[in-house]
């Protein structure tokens, strides 16, 4: 009846309050059935801290430990040097935070954790604002967004961080992109990064949120895909920093405004916008694929 | 330290109340099951056929036709024609498919299943209540008939004219498009489902005064066996078209060489003027009309051209000169006008008084048949007739038993594949008159349509899983092409035009194994679910699992819609809440 290579068992369960659509949460299931039952998380504040589960409900078939805004980083830290006390080293401890938590607020903790090479995985499930209080942009907030502090002729008109860049040059062991609408690979990567043990992982995962971003909820899956398919979020690995590879070749790639004109958060740009998004997306595509250049022979773990 | 701990699932939360759409599984019709005259299920034969599933895939297609190796080579497929994928890339290579799993059903001998539809039923119903039938011609539409009756309990007699059986598949198709024995083989199942075939005893008006004493009912698809004349001077020179086709098929292929016109844009029209190049005659085609309205299969046209063969438009004949040393045919110019017939045809008139001449020696006639006893056509507007898509029924007033007119007497499209339609619709109608009388025919036949067309469906006749297809055609917008990358069709080997002329060998050949699979997972499964689990896997709510078959947890599932947008192939829906 079911002919997938997927694992299949869930550890989220049914009932939280999430949006209908919510990307955050499809990422969280298809995390959960690649990483399995013993991992323990650690969730800052973000949507997912209601996701999952106000005291004393949970939604998630794991522990979570609920930690404060910018600390993911240190808390994950401090987990595994308390599970490792215990002598538990089969338990994958794995940090899960929002972008605002992750390219803002969580970022000193963070940077300070992986310059230690603290053993973790770090997920940050990017829904490109701080959407659980409203809506406000972030660091992670792609040029051209209207959020409620970037609104009206004030849309965003700086670009939005590259995250994975930053952490690559902090020479982690695993640095990579990834997407919901890319279940395989998605799954493929959360795998290989428990079987890394012993050292720093970051995944960045691209997750639509419905209700920031003005669509509609059944859009959620198709949207993801379409970022990859114009090169908006490219999927890709970076091992040791220098080592780059491409997971989805987008070729040939369709225009960025497909990807944007279908969202509400966009509707405002004019065409020279969108050739402006297009140069942007462009320019960095280029520069990926120089450094995926410089590393034909990554082995794969 | 201490820390609060939750350990109360979120399942308490019945987040169900938060929905206001409703999503639901809800199969769906594909437009070539749509397309094709006998319904038959393509996107389900197409999804097993790429598992490898052959066997089922065979079985599948004899829920609805007895005949998949003769009509995967003879049918003009206009299943292909609706096909979804065309507006991909290329249509899947349905008749390709069709005849590959039809060859290897014959190859592998492949027993026809009991119970046949899943239906439990059926071994009750052949033991009570079967019924005699007689049956009028053994071509395509009084094979299906007899086919389908018995399936249903039924016993059949089929009393054919000719020598052997078949009818127009073994005398008007030529061997290179249908080799006899891939014919023989899928009529010996007939008879070996216990259907009795008599030959060389024609149903005649005296049999059919006495039928009552042996017979419940008479199913009449003698087909059109006559040509019609062309009504002009010199006629009785002219060779009649099907006749040349009936004798090369009875083994008289002696080669005459010379010049032949053969006059007709139809398919036997092409049928003698390929067999001709065939015997080295050097055959041109003469049509009234322009090659785009040719009622012949555009493919066979081509392959016709590229034997050779010549073809001269916009002329019609007028009269026929001369006698053995060489013809001359007298051929009028014809124009075109702005008006179409109903088929969509260019109409054409006489250009003036231009006329032509042509130098043969021999002029063919195919421009279409009618039956070979008046007779045989079903009276017009009597009381006591059932007028249905592909057949009537007639409460014969003199035979005073039910008639069911079919085949080429009947049926809209004079195709082969029109023909087991009629047969089927047949065997249904008189199914039903036999059970719950005639009165209740068109409720229960209107039941049994595939989508929004004329074709009827066996298996939900007899409440086979499809009955629940909802009849709504998938459109290529309901699909979602993410999930299908461009793939070129496979193609069959052909052999070539020089290879061609010098026999009558099978032009077309057949898929491998490898190509069979490759093709059929082209197939979109437009409407139908083929476990691909996406709705399962995206579900951002865990709403969806599987109790034997897949489920939506209603008390959880918020709407957001994305199982149904996740789905390839259109085989959910999304519904308003009722409050
Ligand atoms: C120190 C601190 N400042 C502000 C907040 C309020 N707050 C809670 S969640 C959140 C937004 C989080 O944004 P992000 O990390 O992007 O996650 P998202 O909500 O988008 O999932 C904010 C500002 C807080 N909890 N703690
Ligand atoms: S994906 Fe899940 S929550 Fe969304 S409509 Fe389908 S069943 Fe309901
Ligand atoms: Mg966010």
């Amino acid at each position: 009846m079911i002919h997938s290579p997927l694992p299949q068992t869930d550890y989220m369960a049914s009932g939280h309050v999430g949006c209908p659509g919510c990307g955050a949460t499809v990422a969280m299931k298809f995390a959960l059935r690649a990483l399995g039952e013993k991992t323990m998380l650690v969730i800052p504040a973000c949507c997912w801290a209601i996701i999952a589960g106000s005291h004393p409900q949970t939604s998630l078939k794991v522990p979570v430990l609920h930690t404060a805004f910018a600390t993911a980083g240190a808390a994950a830290s401090g987990l595994r040097a308390a599970l490792d006390m215990r002598g538990d080293t089969e338990t994958t401890v794995v940090a899960w935070a929002g972008d605002g938590g992750t390219f803002d607020i969580g970022f000193q903790a963070l940077s300070g954790a992986v310059e230690r090479n603290e053993d973790f995985i770090y997920v940050c499930y990017d829904n490109e604002a701080y959407m659980n209080t409203g809506v406000q942009r972030s660091s992670s907030t792609p040029f051209g967004t209207r959020t409620t502090t970037t609104p009206g002729t004030n849309w965003k008109h700086t670009r939005k961080k590259n995250i994975v860049e930053a952490f690559a040059a902090h020479r982690i062991p695993y640095a990579a992109t990834a997407s919901i609408a890319y279940p395989e690979d998605m799954i493929r990567k959360f795998q290989r990064a428990r079987e890394l043990k012993g050292g720093s992982r970051f995944l960045h995962v691209y997750a639509t949120c419905p209700t920031g971003w003005r669509v509609p909820s059944d859009q959620c899956i198709k949207i993801a895909r379409l970022a990859v398919k114009t090169r908006a979020f490219p999927l890709y690995e970076v091992t040791d920093g220098v080592r780059y590879t491409l997971n989805h070749d987008a070729e040939p790639p369709l225009p960025v405004r497909d990807y944007l004109s279908v969202q509400g958060r966009f509707k405002h740009l004019t065409d020279d916008d969108y050739g402006e998004i297009q140069a942007m997306v462009d320019e960095d595509w280029e520069l990926l694929k120089r450094k995926v250049a410089l590393a034909p022979e990554e082995a794969r773990a | 330290m201490r820390i609060s701990r939750s350990n109360v699932s979120t399942e308490i939360n019945k987040t169900g109340s938060w929905r206001f759409v409703r999503p639901g599984y809800d199969e769906k019709t594909a437009p070539c099951s749509n397309a094709c005259p006998v319904g038959q299920d393509i996107a389900r034969i197409e999804m097993l056929m790429g598992q490898g599933m052959f066997p089922a895939a065979w079985e599948t297609i004899l829920r609805e036709n007895p005949f998949p190796a003769v009509c995967g080579r003879v049918c003009f497929h206009p299943c292909e024609r609706v096909c979804n994928r065309g507006e991909m890339d290329s249509a899947v290579g349905i008749h390709h498919l069709e005849r590959f799993v039809g060859d290897l059903a014959i190859e592998r001998a492949y027993a026809l299943p009991h119970p046949f539809y899943g239906d439990e039923a059926e071994t009750d119903r052949r033991a009570t209540g079967g019924k005699t039938v007689a049956i009028g011609g053994a071509g395509p539409a009084g094979l299906a008939a007899a086919y389908f009756l018995a399936r249903l309990g039924h016993t059949c007699d089929i009393y054919e004219a000719d020598s052997e059986p078949g009818g127009v598949l073994r005398w008007g198709i030529p061997w290179y498009r249908l080799p006899e024995d891939v014919l023989k083989a899928e009529i010996s199942r007939i008879v070996d489902m216990g259907v009795k075939i008599y030959c060389q005893k024609p149903i005649t008006r005296d049999f059919m005064a006495r039928a009552r004493e042996q017979y419940d009912a008479v199913f009449l698809g003698c087909g059109y066996g006559r040509s019609l004349p062309l009504w002009i001077p010199g006629e009785e020179k002219v060779l009649n078209g099907l006749a040349y086709l009936h004798d090369i098929r009875g083994g008289d292929n002696t080669c005459t060489g010379g010049r032949a016109a053969v006059i007709g844009g139809g398919n036997t029209a092409i049928d003698v003027a390929r067999s001709l190049t065939r015997l080295g005659v050097e055959p041109i085609l003469v049509y009234r009309r322009r090659r785009q309205d040719m009622p012949a299969f555009d493919h066979e046209v081509e392959m016709a051209l590229a034997e050779g063969v010549q073809l001269m438009p916009l002329v019609a004949p007028v009269r026929i000169d001369g006698g053995d040393g060489g013809m001359v045919l007298t051929l009028q110019r014809m124009r075109t006008t702005r008006m179409e017939t109903a088929g969509g045809r260019c109409r054409v008139e006489p250009d003036g008084d231009r006329t032509e001449t042509l130098m043969v020696d021999q002029v063919y006639s195919a421009i279409g048949a009618e039956p070979g006893e008046n007779w045989l056509f079903p009276p017009e507007h009597q009381p006591g007739q059932l007028r249905m898509s592909h057949c009537i029924l007639w409460e014969h007033p003199d035979a005073r038993l039910p008639v069911v007119f079919g085949g080429d007497l009947t049926t809209p499209v004079k195709s082969v594949t029109d023909a087991v339609a009629s047969g089927k619709q047949a065997a249904m109608a008189l199914d039903t008159r036999f059970r719950h009388g005639g009165k209740a025919i068109p409720e229960r036949l209107g039941a049994c349509r595939v989508g929004d067309g004329t074709a009827l469906s066996m298996e939900i006749y007899l409440s086979g899983r499809r009955k629940t297809r909802n009849p709504a055609i998938v459109p290529f917008s309901a699909l979602n092409t993410d999930y299908f990358a461009p793939a070129e069709r496979q193609a069959p080997p052909v052999l070539s035009p020089e290879t061609r002329c010098g026999s009558f060998e099978e032009v077309e050949g057949a898929y491998g194994r490898d190509a069979a699979v490759q093709e059929a997972s082209r197939c979109f499964n437009c409407g139908i679910c083929n476990d691909c689990d996406n709705c399962r896997l995206f579900c951002p709510e865990v709403a969806i699992y599987i109790d034997g078959t897949r489920c939506i947890n209603l008390d959880y599932c918020k709407g957001c819609g994305i199982c149904v947008v996740e789905c390839p192939r259109n085989a959910m829906t999304l519904e308003e809440e009722a409050s």
